[in-house]
């Protein structure tokens, strides 16, 4: 009988012990999780105030960034969104972070795979937004000299240019990102490609007049230039 | 090579063998006519010529005797030495300044190597008035038609008498004459690694002048008649450096010309006398097609830059047919003072920022030259004046805005 009753509450003096065992994990994960949201929240607010501080947001409208914001539906302000951004990536580190306080084989694992692979994605991040920059520094250039050279085209040359510089990032951002690395090379491969062969058949063919001119110097050859001396 | 000299001429060149002859021809007998009893030297700068320039200038000789009843109580010696640093005209000159204070010379004048026009009463032009007048600083005057020296005539000279309240004609003219004073504070000057060195150094030399109170005048020399220059050049590139030192230095001095209204003549040497030019063929369509196209494709750049307000002046004076088109010059003034603000202020890199400009100087220009069309040398003249009087009274405005 009394073997019986050992049988009847053993599972529960384990589960008990092994609750007991557990609570302390379980109160850390909860301690670092919800501490560090807290922590990533203040630390939102205090970037809030330094962007604030340096002008971020007319930074960004400078730079197009704004305006690339609202093409893509996305109304909030350049800096409420960076700061978003970063907490919750702290938000997300601090969960995994906490989970792996669990001691539990499966989180673990799963833990480890997260933070190998964050340097990629930062690596990824940091190629978009300075791919992203490059873009839009490289198509005004090619916008203020089309204009400045009288070439009716300018913004759609200018766009062109930028839009081949973002395929370009794009795919350096997949590639660091290793997500279907090889069909990502053939894909920019192909569209890259594909993009200079139309284009030049466009400028050689569709284009041959105005090609005879833009190798004639200029849209109106030498013929229709200025004796003047500026300076 | 005499250890002190009362005058220097420098010649800053580089693959100019076919016209430098000529230039020390003419330097040396300007020096010896009408300095005769002074000690003096012509130094050449040169920048790395392969086309035997510098053989050139030791070469180049003409007979004393033929020209002068007795010869110059000193010989006038020619130093040609490679200058060292950034390649360009500013380390050119800074060889040439380095020399005058070496040699303390009392006065001392810069030609370019490849003028045609150049005669020997340029040098007396150039050097009399610091020599015998004790002015520190001698820009040049030219004879020029009445459609060359735009970007001077709309930008550089209203802008640069509006700031510093002096009317120096030909802020960017290429020959100066300048006491050995004023050449040991160029050379003292920490700019010999920037853009300066290799260009502006001509608006750099004149507003340090001016801004920093040295004695200033001008000097006519009539018609400038130079090589052509290179065919390749970009209005763009030429824009981007002459602007860019023009509002750096602004930057710069934004003490010294806050204070300043309104502006003075300065002392002016030599006969003035209008001479004939070759006509000059302008492309008037071309420009406003550009003008008309940086409105369509620019907007952005020049809402933010100039403010909607005037963005819009500019769509209304777009829409009007060739014949009629006019760019106020009020509208011009405001629109430089912005960029200058802008450029202060970092709005846009500035190599984007002026280059923005080309479009709406096209345009001014070619308002210009319609309003001139019909103008003799001296009316065309009086336009320009009244463009800089135009800078003047808006200055408040760039002061107010500055900050």
């Amino acid at each position: 009988m009394e073997n019986f009753k050992d049988l009847l509450i053993d599972p529960f003096r384990k589960f008990w012990a092994g609750l007991v065992d557990f609570l302390p994990n379980l109160l850390a994960m909860a301690v670092i999780a919800i501490g560090g949201v807290l922590l990533s929240w203040a630390f939102r607010l205090v970037l809030l105030k330094a962007f604030r501080a340096l002008n971020f947001d007319a930074f960004c409208d400078r730079m197009g960034m704004t305006t690339m914001l609202r093409k893509a539906n996305v109304w909030t302000t350049p800096s409420v969104l960076v700061a978003n951004g970063v907490f919750g990536f702290f938000a997300v580190v601090f969960s995994m972070l906490g989970l792996s306080a669990l001691r539990l084989q499966a989180i673990d694992s799963l833990s480890v795979q997260f933070f190998m692979y964050l340097p990629r994605a930062f690596s990824a991040l940091v190629i978009l937004i300075v791919g992203y920059m490059a873009a839009g520094f490289v198509a005004r250039t090619v916008l203020i000299a089309a204009v400045n050279g009288g070439y009716n085209y300018a913004k759609l040359l200018a766009e062109g240019v930028r839009l081949l510089v973002i395929v370009m990032v794009l795919a350096m951002a997949l590639e660091q990102l290793q997500i279907a690395p090889g069909i990502v090379v053939a894909a920019f491969s192909i569209i890259f490609g594909g993009i200079v062969i139309a284009l030049a058949v466009a400028f050689g063919v569709g284009g041959i007049d105005a090609a005879r001119k833009v190798i004639n110097r200029g849209p109106e050859g030498k013929a229709g230039r200025d004796e003047i001396e500026h300076l | 090579m005499p250890e002190k000299t009362d005058i220097l001429a420098g010649i800053a060149s580089y693959n100019n063998a076919g016209t430098i002859g000529h230039v020390v021809k003419a330097v040396d007998a300007g020096l010896s006519k009408y300095f005769g009893g002074k000690r003096a030297v012509i130094v050449n700068s040169d920048g790395g010529s392969i086309d035997g320039t510098t053989d050139a200038v030791r070469t180049a000789s003409f007979e004393h005797e033929a020209i002068f009843t007795s010869h110059p109580a000193y010989a006038i010696n020619r130093i040609s030495m490679p200058y060292d640093g950034i390649p360009g005209k500013g380390s050119a000159f800074k060889a040439i300044f380095r020399k005058a204070v070496e040699m303390n010379a009392g006065a001392c004048c810069v030609v370019d190597a490849d003028l045609r026009s150049i005669t020997p009463e340029w040098i007396e032009l150039l050097v009399s008035p610091v020599l015998n007048y004790g002015f520190d600083f001698v820009a040049p005057l030219y004879s020029r038609h009445k459609y060359d020296g735009t970007i001077t005539n709309s930008i550089v000279y209203p802008m640069t008498r509006a700031l510093y309240g002096k009317r120096i004609r030909q802020p960017i003219g290429g020959e100066f004459g300048f006491s050995g004073r004023l050449a040991e504070y160029y050379l003292g000057q920490d700019v010999w690694e920037t853009e300066v060195a290799r260009f502006g150094i001509d608006i750099w030399m004149t507003t340090e002048a001016l801004a920093n109170g040295f004695r200033v005048c001008q000097t006519f020399l009539g018609a400038k008649i130079h090589d052509p220059k290179d065919p390749g050049a970009d209005l763009s590139d030429m824009m981007t450096q002459v602007v860019s030192t023009l509002f750096s230095l602004a930057e710069r001095h934004s003490s010294a010309w806050r204070e300043i209204n309104g502006s003075l003549d300065v002392p002016t040497f030599g006969f003035r006398h209008h001479v004939g030019l070759d006509p000059v063929r302008v492309n008037i369509e071309r420009m406003l097609r550009i003008f008309r196209l940086g409105v369509k494709e620019l907007g952005p750049i020049w809402s933010d830059v100039l403010g909607k307000g005037d963005f819009r002046e500019l769509e209304r004076i777009a829409g009007d047919n060739d014949a009629s088109f006019r760019f106020p010059q009020s509208l011009w003034t405001r629109l430089v003072y912005d960029y200058a603000i802008a450029f202060h202020k970092k709005r846009l890199p500035p190599g984007h920022l002026i280059k923005s400009l080309v479009p709406l100087y096209l345009g001014r220009t070619a308002s210009f030259f319609m309003e001139a069309a019909d103008m003799g040398h001296n009316e065309a003249e009086n336009a320009v004046e009244t463009l800089c009087a135009e800078f003047e009274a808006n200055k408040g405005y760039l002061v107010n805005n500055w900050k």
